[in-house]
């Protein structure tokens, strides 16, 4: 043992808690002049002696004192006559203060110190074997230590191999995820590119038909009156309007379109009568009183007819209609109604 | 003889063992009253019998009177060398006693306990024992265990890790913590004026 696990025992020994090998390789160690264990055991045996008083204390019968004064010899045995149990294997935890210091008194007789010269010849060699049994029996314990030290080695390395597998594998998974997430805003990058494509491509297209539609004279240039619609419908923002019939023409139609963006305005009507010579067709936006948007001819044949205005505003307007006028126009409406939007 | 500070633990002190080491019967007898009551409330703790604890405290009486002489005061205080001889000869009569398959249980049926101190007397050594019972009471009970199992029943602390199926390490660290805290709490009450 060495001298911090001896010193350290110190306090189990004042506990009486050390058994008899521990107890005799301390006081072995004792009985070489370890001053420092010698100050501890001092107070830890003074703290040991306390214990007692946290007992509900209990006095002894009062015929025991007494007993015990009647019992002594007349005078105290000097403590060299007392001989030793040579049953006793070990100090006891009370006598190491009788054993390990002999008191300075006085030697008494001649034959003393050979007493005690013995005594400690025989002390030593107990001593000494004691601190061979205690040697031989750590020699032992340091091997099973040791093997247990090498065992734990060898499961910490295997250990330390299993958590660097699973912190590679984790930092795969991370890497994967962080790829994955790549991808995903790659693929939604792309996504919202080609909408926006095919968004300038429709607004391309229909700026295209617009710019068509704008040019004098171009109301005949789109395929059938049902493709130039389609196209007008996808015109982003645009106000449609449907106009039916009056009894004055009762199979005439009409689909108003304004995109407010552009400010422009485009009514297709079908079916509309021919009108006759010194007069037109025109156009009202009726909010709080008609306003006129724009007139044209439908000429002798022409089943269809396309009108393009661009208008500041009539969003608040809520009914339209075309009616006949002079021609020329009027501020108000004069002549029969021959198309009129639902309000 | 009952005087109250006659009964002090503190009044064991070296002078007296000097005077009982002379042959002084008075001392020896004053001996006896201050520390009776100690030991044999000691004794019967760990024998749990008061005639077996009674016959104990004759035996350590005349020990302590054949050798008073080998005592010195550089090797401990009085009290701990009266205790530590009581306890270690009580715990001799305890191994002794449960070789012979002797139960103190049925021992100590019918038997009437002598009476406590009387307050008076308690309150000599009150102090002292208030702050020993504080620094027991301020322990982990695990810790308080094992040192009452060594203390009271002379277990080693392999018998104890056996018995509380506990590992050896672990009581033997609660052991020396104990009884460090103890060292500590104790000297903490002294520092702090306790009275001498």
């Amino acid at each position: 043992m060495t001298h911090e696990e001896l010193e350290e025992s110190v306090p189990l020994y004042a506990a009486g808690a050390l058994d008899r090998i521990e107890r005799q390789g301390l006081e072995a160690h004792l009985l070489s002049g370890c001053a420092s264990c010698h100050s501890a055991l001092k107070d830890y045996q003074s703290v040991a002696a306390l214990l007692p008083l946290a007992l509900s204390p209990t006095r002894p019968p009062r015929s025991l004192k007494a007993t015990i004064m009647a019992g002594r010899n007349p005078e105290p045995i000097p403590a060299q006559s007392v001989p030793n149990d040579p049953a006793r294997q070990s100090l006891e935890p009370g006598e190491w203060m009788d054993h390990l210091f002999p008191p300075d008194a006085p030697v008494q007789s001649w034959y003393l110190p050979w007493a005690l010269g013995l005594g400690v010849l025989l002390i030593v060699a107990v001593g000494g074997y004691l601190v061979w049994n205690v040697a031989t029996q750590h020699s032992i314990d340091t091997s099973n230590i040791k093997q247990l030290e090498a065992s734990l080695q060898e499961k910490s390395t295997k250990l330390a191999g299993v958590d660097r597998e699973v912190g590679d594998q984790t930092k795969t998974i991370a890497e994967l995820r962080i790829e994955l997430q790549q991808r995903t805003n790659e693929a939604a990058e792309a996504k919202e590119q080609l909408a926006q494509r095919e968004a300038e491509l429709e607004e391309t297209r229909v700026q295209y038909f617009v710019g068509r539609l704008s040019q004098p004279g171009s109301t005949r240039t789109f395929g059938t009156p049902q493709d130039e619609f389609a196209t007008l419908l996808r015109i982003p923002n645009v106000k449609a309007v449907s106009l039916t019939g009056s009894d004055m023409a009762k199979r005439a139609a009409g689909f108003l379109l304004y995109d407010a963006r552009t400010q422009k305005l485009w009514l297709y009507s079908v079916n509309l009568p021919e009108s006759p010579t010194g007069t037109t067709y025109q156009l009202w936006a009726i909010h709080d009183k008609p306003m006129s948007i724009g007139t044209f001819q439908i000429n002798t044949g022409e089943t269809a007819h396309l009108l393009v205005k661009k208008v500041a505003s009539f969003t608040n307007a809520k009914t339209f209609s075309v009616s006949l006028e002079p021609s020329g126009g009027r501020p108000q409406p004069t002549g029969p109604i021959y198309l009129l939007s639902r309000s | 003889m009952d005087k109250p500070l006659q009964l002090a633990t503190s009044m064991i002190d070296p002078t007296l063992l000097a005077r009982v080491v002379q042959g002084d019967q008075q001392a020896f007898s004053q001996l006896y009253d201050y520390s009776s009551t100690l030991l044999f409330t000691l004794a019967v703790r760990i024998l749990g019998n008061h005639d077996e604890a009674a016959e104990l405290l004759q035996d350590v009486y005349l020990e302590i009177w054949r050798k008073v002489s080998r005592y010195d005061v550089g090797r401990g205080t009085p009290a701990a060398w009266l205790v530590t001889l009581t306890k270690s000869r009580a715990i001799d009569r305890l191994r002794a006693r449960a070789a012979r398959g002797y139960h103190a249980e049925a021992a100590t049926a019918g038997q009437i306990a002598d009476p406590a101190p009387s307050p008076s007397e308690a309150q000599a050594d009150q102090e002292l024992r208030n702050a020993v019972g504080a620094a027991l009471a301020g322990l982990p009970q695990a810790q308080q265990q094992a040192i009452e199992l060594a203390y009271y029943e002379g277990l080693s602390y392999a018998e104890i890790a056996a018995r509380l199926n506990q590992p050896l390490w672990t009581v033997k660290t609660r052991i020396k913590l104990g009884m460090s805290k103890l060292r500590n709490g104790l000297q903490q009450w002294r520092n702090e004026g306790a009275p001498q």
